[in-house]
């Protein structure tokens, strides 16, 4: 695959001024990985699918899964060595690597958790309490965006919804056209928060990409819009945050910041931070697997979760060797995702003759590709059956969006495939893809037809 | 496809195997999560919630519990107002009934001025110092003094002593399979009564897509991570088959083997175990030589660096207190003093009997050459 000179319009890919983009040592050019070897990084992967969902568990490559099996072999050696002299200056570095790359202040902001969902359950805890403890008055609100991921919609319910708050969804048009269309309706929703300041707004989760359908979300002006309506305090869910789009903290400037490390990162499943803006509500986070340094902040507290495998969070500074390897480092992986799942789906929605999901300049590594009517997708459930379909028949990994149709809509696309680009995907995956629908299309297949 | 294909019936199949180990009656109460940490905080929190209604309450628990269960207590249920009401455990130990009788003074204390005791956690074998807990004599004192819940943190019980849920009765019960039964790092189960009432409102604190399905199916994704933990009890079984006696064969060695060892480095040190055989399972406290002078919780963790970077012998050392003063005779004592360290010696199947050895040798050259034993560790 070519790499593109092209130079993007849009807020979401700039030239990071990370410290660490000027600090690593980039391999000389001529010592740049190659396609063969990049190959055989992932040859553990199923060769026989059309693996073009990077987005939904990430990929790691070989030469990070076997640093991770050697600190897992080194535990099993001798554990008690182990836990004593190598595992807390362990998670420490890899705490210093990430507040570093996210441009982070202090390395006490930066915590390692399990994933997303697991960063969820600590922010929101601490909202629980609230409620209980009489902090915050009952009824008072928590905003989130319609798409939120399931998962935390689900935590929401349970620690917010439970415990007393209100919940307001900001409605999202989808397809969508522009940053002004999401900022529009979140002013709508936080308007409907505050009911005329009869309630405070104690919380709003804002994703930085949403998942299903996805979009690159304009966080860092909804974070502003925040703090201009007293709104006490955001939590960015980027799941699919790091090595997908730009991560600067002082930038964005949000309160709770999360992003995976498996997604886009490189690293094995699983590991993620959250990041915690100091601030004196720090004090009142806490991991909710109680431990020994309970009371220590939680950053230490994550540190020590009781017995398990640290290792994908030991293995976090690794994955810099790893991406160093690749003209720009993840920067320059990021550029080329973004303009190469650009590409396809361009490719593919001309071949199909149907539309992207959101303008180029919307989306990161991810992108939303209408699918043909004529498969008659009319339920969420429909969703499933394809991609299983696809994925049994086909072989050919992609999920896919309902998007119910407004009234009045005829004749609409109510398909979305999300196709992901990674380092190791080829433009072989994406034609089988197209292949795949047109012959379907050609068959005269509806997903009516397939049993359940 | 792995996630949809291979994941959920392969948990389903290590918790049926678990829920024939323990005699559960459905496997619906058998949760399969990281570790008894994670399965206190989910009991915990239950409970905290619960006594947002019912301040001043009780809950009771030994002393020596597990300190992160102990801090679990502090974040979920203190903090919602209950007070925790300590029993100390008798130790050096000599008979159940010692343990039964702090018990119930502890459980008195519990219920005094009309509180409701909401909650007891009990150990099922402590962790340090390390004994076997008569938790089916315990759990149905709890049940005739009306203790609202019972949950008995088993942590090192699968694979050294048997288990009957069924005869011990508790309504949560956790036990780690990476400890005495070969899994890797890490997996536990959690038992969860089904006639308990509030089991339908016990949840895994990551809230995912299951949540409201059941603790199972809640503990069975809790967003991407690896699970292979969880999977790899079919193939525990393989490997604990391949010995003579299953795991009730392993079991049964390992508790002769450390008791066999404790007793000659006992005899070899001039002191005496810290419970009679039949109150330890796979792990045995052996008293210290008193010459060590090990004085403070300080002290023991030092000598155990000291034997680990010195003498190249792994072993947790525990600090007991004189209660009741020097002179007193019912201390534990050796020929030169009063014993107040006590190594937890264990047994599994790669052990060989040249480890103890090391570990008395290296104690004896301690006690001759480091005379100054101040300064050494």
């Amino acid at each position: 695959m070519a790499t593109h000179d092209h130079h993007l319009n849009g807020d979401t890919i700039t030239n990071s001024t990370t410290n660490l983009a000027k600090k690593p040592k980039l391999s000389p050019s001529s010592t740049f990985i190659t396609a063969s070897e990049i190959q055989s990084e992932f040859s553990h992967h199923d060769p026989s699918i059309a693996r073009i969902n990077n987005g939904s568990f990430g990929c790691c490559p070989a030469s990070i899964v076997k640093a991770q099996q050697l600190l897992q072999l080194q535990f099993l050696r001798q554990p008690d060595h182990f836990y004593f002299n190598h595992l807390r200056p362990g998670i420490l570095e890899s705490r210093t690597f990430i507040k570093q790359l996210i441009n982070a202040h202090h390395v006490d902001e930066v915590s390692i958790v399990d994933n997303a969902t697991t960063a969820a359950a600590i922010v929101l805890q601490r909202t629980a309490w609230a409620f209980a403890e009489g902090r915050f008055d009952k009824g008072d609100v928590a905003i989130m965006l319609h798409y939120a991921y399931g998962a935390v919609k689900k935590s929401i319910e349970a620690y917010v919804t439970r415990a007393g708050g209100c919940v307001i969804e900001v409605q999202l048009p989808f397809p969508v056209n522009s940053n002004d269309e999401i900022v529009h309706e979140f002013r709508k929703a936080l308007e409907k928060g505050k009911e005329h300041g009869r309630r405070r707004v104690r919380l709003a989760v804002i994703d930085h990409i949403t998942s299903m359908p996805s979009v690159v979300i304009p966080v860092k002006e909804l974070v502003g819009i925040c703090r201009e309506e007293g709104v006490d305090q955001v939590f960015v869910d980027a799941a699919h945050g790091i090595g997908c789009t730009d991560v600067d903290m002082q930038d964005i400037g949000a309160d709770f910041y999360t992003s995976n490390l498996h997604k886009w990162f490189f690293c094995p499943p699983s590991v993620a931070f959250l990041y915690c803006r100091k601030s004196p509500s720090c004090l009142d986070l806490h991991h909710p697997v109680v431990s020994h340094e309970y009371g220590n902040g939680l950053a230490v507290e994550s540190a020590w979760i009781g017995t398990r495998d640290y290792s994908a969070q030991l293995v976090v500074p690794k994955v810099l060797e790893f991406a160093n390897r690749f003209e720009g480092g993840i920067d320059g992986i990021k550029k080329r995702n973004h303009d190469n799942v650009v590409e396809m789906g361009q490719m593919l929605a001309k071949a199909w003759g149907t539309n992207l999901g959101c303008p180029p300049e919307m989306c990161a590594t991810m992108i939303m590709v209408g699918l043909p009517a004529s498969l008659g997708i009319s339920s969420e459930l429909d969703t499933m059956k394809l991609r299983t379909h696809l994925r049994d028949n086909f072989g050919v990994e992609v999920p896919i969006y309902y998007r119910v149709p407004k009234d009045e809509e005829v004749g609409v696309i109510t398909g979305y495939a999300r196709i992901s680009y990674q380092v190791y995907n080829k433009v072989e995956e994406y034609t089988k893809f197209r292949d795949a629908v047109n012959q379907l299309v050609c068959d005269g297949f509806t997903c009516a037809l397939l049993s359940k | 496809h792995f996630y949809v294909s291979t994941l959920r019936p392969n948990l389903l199949r290590s918790r049926a195997l678990i829920q024939t180990l323990i005699n559960a009656h459905h496997i619906d109460e058998v949760s399969l999560v990281d570790n008894a940490t994670t399965a206190a905080a989910i009991v915990l929190q239950q409970i905290g919630r619960r006594f947002a209604h019912h301040r001043n309450d009780t809950v009771i628990m030994f002393r020596c519990a597990f300190p992160a269960v102990k801090k679990s207590i502090q974040a979920y249920v203190t903090r919602a107002g209950a007070s925790v009401v300590e029993v100390d455990l008798p130790f050096p130990v000599s008979s159940n009934a010692e343990i039964i009788a702090e018990f119930r003074k502890g459980l008195s204390s519990a219920k005094s001025d009309g509180r409701k005791v909401r909650l007891a956690i009990i150990d099922h074998i402590t962790s340090m110092p390390s004994v076997v807990i008569p938790v089916r004599e315990l759990v149905h004192i709890c049940r005739e003094e009306g203790v609202e819940q019972v949950f008995v943190d088993a942590a090192h019980a699968i694979g050294s002593v048997s288990i009957d849920v069924q005869q011990i009765g508790a309504d949560f019960y956790v036990s780690n399979l990476y400890k005495w039964f070969f899994a890797p790092p890490s997996v536990a189960f959690l038992y969860c009564r089904k006639s308990n009432p509030s089991s339908s409102e016990t949840h895994h604190p990551v809230v995912s897509h299951e949540y409201g399905n059941g603790l199972p199916v809640e503990s069975s994704w809790i967003g991407t991570r690896d699970y292979t933990p969880q999977l790899v009890v079919p193939a525990i079984m393989e490997f604990v088959n391949q010995f003579e006696g299953g795991s009730e064969g392993i079991m049964r060695r390992n508790h002769e083997e450390v008791v066999r060892m404790g007793k000659m480095l006992a005899e070899a040190w001039g002191t005496s175990l810290g419970s009679p055989p039949e109150m330890c399972a796979s792990m045995v406290m052996v008293g210290l030589p008193s010459k060590l002078h090990v004085l403070s919780d300080d002290d023991a963790t030092r000598l155990r660096s000291h034997l680990r970077d010195k003498h190249g012998v792994e072993v947790p050392i525990y600090y007991r207190a004189p209660k009741n003063g020097e002179k007193s005779e019912s201390e534990p004592r050796d020929d030169h003093g009063l014993i107040t360290g006590y190594a937890r010696i264990s047994h599994q199947v790669y052990n060989r009997i040249e480890d103890y050895y090391k570990f008395r040798d290296a104690i004896n050259r301690i006690i001759l050459e480091e005379t100054s034993l101040q300064g050494c560790f």
